[in-house]
């Protein structure tokens, strides 16, 4: 996948586009909103990656508005030092898709933009999702593992629907209280993790192979992994 | 502000209109004065002159000759109505006067049929008069006119009460506008005088208020500014003060461990031994940004800055979202976690900040009532405004530190072991107060109540 990185500080850029490259993106790089303007606006790209405070006239919101203006709707990720709930909405507002301050986790920003991509390509509305042998029905809300209904309570049904609708890919803490709670703040214990293995016992004890599995530093995935 | 240029002085300026004003409206008042006193006894004059002097040359034409004129000439000059003012000659067509008082002939140029000053001569006096001259049939002259000696006198007198009536409301108005000008400048004085202290760094200043005028009012508003800006100063150097004492700690912990990890990696070259000197000093950065975060947070809120995203929420589906959230981790820790039963509660506020301080205390309550013990969160109106509770059943805390509490960075002493780094009250408290409410602990008798109020 092509991303863009508009970013000033030279240390972030570098650590942004290492870990881009190494999860296996082509990543073009960029240190100011006029350059950073062009690049967006005259080539295609399959995800944006931008600072929110670039230095000179042009700061990273103009950029995406600029590009909603174009409609376009590339994805944007948008960063910032800025960590307050107040910047996030007005970051969200202005176009971008989602939000991360800094400092972040390389990991964070990987699932992150994994998430937009495949936001970006939707898949058919589906009134079923199936990995493996566990269905997860939306239209009955039921879900089946080897064609056994597993109970679950309503929260931990939109966990599950939302680690398959996202399956093989990372999905972090924050990502996961979100999309499924509908929060933005930093539960200050292990809540997430609680819920998650509480829905691992659910799904994975009494089956096999195990399909909810930790990335460590990052969070969660579902999925049969190889050679598990 | 003496030597100050006039245009730039707004006192001065003011004075200075205002003094023009004055002395404007005094010689408007004056001009009225003397066209209502001297200048309606002039016409009087004049209408009488032309009203005489018409009935006589009547009469002349009538009784063809002077005879008849003189003898109303000599009546009119011992009538004793303005019989010493009266000013008569009748001249006959040789140029000999007939009869009248005038005792000399004037300027024989002077224009007739028009209303003249003159100075004549009457009875040996020369005198101001004025006078009004008509041809005559056959060549004869008639003067009438009337010595205006006592009406100058008048004039002379109301010119003169005029000028210094005026005079000495000019200089009454100017030493008002002057008066008024120090005045003004030594209101605005004082308010320059605090400013220039604050400037100089004494945020402590405030301009003395002595009066409701609109100065006084003025005042008031600068000095309640003042308070604001105090106070927003003080939020600033709290966190400062934080960042100094608090964050410092940490920093040196993870220095450390870096440092160690390098002196390690000097002897023995272990992968492992670097990768969790790594993520330790990962998990400790992490830590202190979220200390940061929070810090910056409470600042925020402290600051009183309304955030932009107030919306309309119900507390209770936000009670019921926390509880949610935190029933498994309750259920592992042996806590017994419930809502009580409520209905919608509207408020106005930031569902996430709500949402954060509830998880705070629900957090709180759990790790500190203890396994076994039950924590309620509720949400309801009250006449006061709305608010959320969390109550548990555990120990609770000794009333004697119930208040210190929602300081930053203080842990009881029983609960130092526990994670968590002292700052979760104090936002909690700093959210408290953003939606304009407060934080109220109580002891809940067995355990601990804590009501997050909201203002109405």
């Amino acid at each position: 996948m092509r991303c863009l990185v508009i970013e000033d500080e030279a240390d972030t850029s570098r650590y942004i586009c290492a870990g881009l490259r190494e999860a296996g993106h082509d990543v073009t790089a960029c240190d100011n909103g006029i350059d950073g303007m062009r690049l967006a606006c005259g080539e295609e790209w399959d995800a944006l990656i931008l600072d929110r405070l670039l230095p000179g006239e042009l700061d990273g919101l103009a950029i995406v508005a600029r590009l909603r203006g174009l409609g376009r709707n590339t994805p944007v990720l948008v960063l910032s030092a800025l960590s307050s709930v107040d910047e996030r909405v007005r970051g969200l507002r202005s176009g971008g898709d989602d939000y991360l301050s800094k400092p972040f986790a390389i990991a964070e920003l990987l699932a992150r933009i994994e998430a937009l991509l495949r936001r970006a390509a939707p898949v058919p509305d589906a009134t079923q999702l199936q990995v493996a042998d566990l269905v997860l029905d939306m239209r009955t809300m039921r879900v089946t593992r080897a064609n056994r209904q597993i109970a679950l309570q309503p929260r931990e049904f939109r966990l599950l629907e939302y680690l398959m609708r996202h399956q093989g890919q990372s999905v972090t803490r924050a990502m996961l209280l979100e999309a499924v709670w509908d929060y933005h703040f930093d539960p200050q214990t292990n809540v997430i993790d609680v819920q998650v293995s509480r829905l691992r016992t659910k799904i994975d004890k009494e089956f096999g192979p195990p399909l909810i599995h930790t990335v460590r530093g990052v969070g969660y995935t579902l999925g049969v992994l190889d050679g598990g | 502000m003496a030597g100050h240029n006039i245009h730039r002085s707004i006192a001065a300026r003011l004075a200075l209109g205002y003094g023009l004003l004055t002395a404007l409206s005094i010689a408007v008042v004056c001009g009225v004065f003397y066209v209502g006193t001297i200048g309606v006894l002039d016409r009087s004059v004049d209408h009488k002159l032309v009203v005489l002097s018409g009935r006589l040359a009547s009469l002349y034409d009538v009784n063809d000759g002077g005879g008849a004129v003189s003898a109303e000439i000599a009546h009119l000059l011992t009538d004793r109505t303005d019989s010493d003012t009266e000013i008569f000659l009748l001249v006959g067509a040789d140029g000999r006067r007939i009869s009248g008082n005038l005792s000399e002939w004037p300027d024989p140029a002077s224009p007739v049929g028009r209303l003249l000053h003159r100075e004549v001569t009457r009875e040996g006096r020369r005198v101001p008069a004025r006078l009004l001259i008509r041809d005559l049939d056959g060549g004869a002259r008639l003067f009438v006119g009337r010595d205006m000696e006592e009406g100058e006198s008048i004039r002379s007198l109301v010119v003169r009460s005029l000028a210094f009536g005026g005079g000495a409301a000019v200089l009454l108005a100017v030493a008002g506008a002057l008066l008024f000008r120090r005045q003004l400048e030594a209101r605005i004085g004082r308010i320059r005088r605090t400013a220039a202290e604050i400037e100089a760094g004494d945020l402590s200043q405030r301009i003395p208020v002595t009066s409701d005028d609109e100065f006084g009012l003025l005042s008031r508003d600068i000095n309640r500014m003042l308070d604001r800006i105090e106070h927003l100063m003080e939020g600033v150097r709290h966190v400062s003060n934080a960042i100094a004492h608090d964050l410092r700690t940490p920093l040196g912990r993870i220095r450390n461990k870096l440092d160690g990890a390098l002196r390690v990696a000097a002897e023995v070259q272990t992968r492992e031994g670097h990768a969790l000197a790594a993520q330790a000093a990962i998990d400790d950065i992490d830590e202190l940004t979220r200390v940061f975060d929070k810090l910056l947070q409470i600042a925020a809120a402290e600051s009183g800055m309304r955030p932009e995203n107030f919306s309309d929420i119900d507390l209770h589906q936000i009670g019921a979202d926390i509880v949610e959230m935190y029933e498994a981790t309750a259920d592992e820790r042996g806590v017994l976690l419930v809502q009580m039963y409520g209905q919608d509660v509207p408020a106005r506020g930031d569902r996430n900040l709500l949402g954060s301080a509830l998880a705070s205390l629900v957090d709180n309550a759990i790790k500190y009532a203890g396994s076994g013990a039950t924590v309620e969160v509720s949400a309801g109106t009250d006449e006061n405004g709305s608010w959320l509770s969390v109550r548990d059943n555990g120990p609770g805390v000794p009333p004697e530190e119930l208040p210190k509490l929602t300081q930053r960075f203080y842990r009881l002493d029983k609960s130092r072991h526990l994670p968590g780094n002292g700052l979760g009250l104090s936002i909690v408290a700093a959210i408290a107060a953003l939606h304009g409410g407060s934080l109220v602990i109580e002891d809940a008798a067995p355990g601990l109540c804590i009501r997050l109020r909201l203002l109405r």
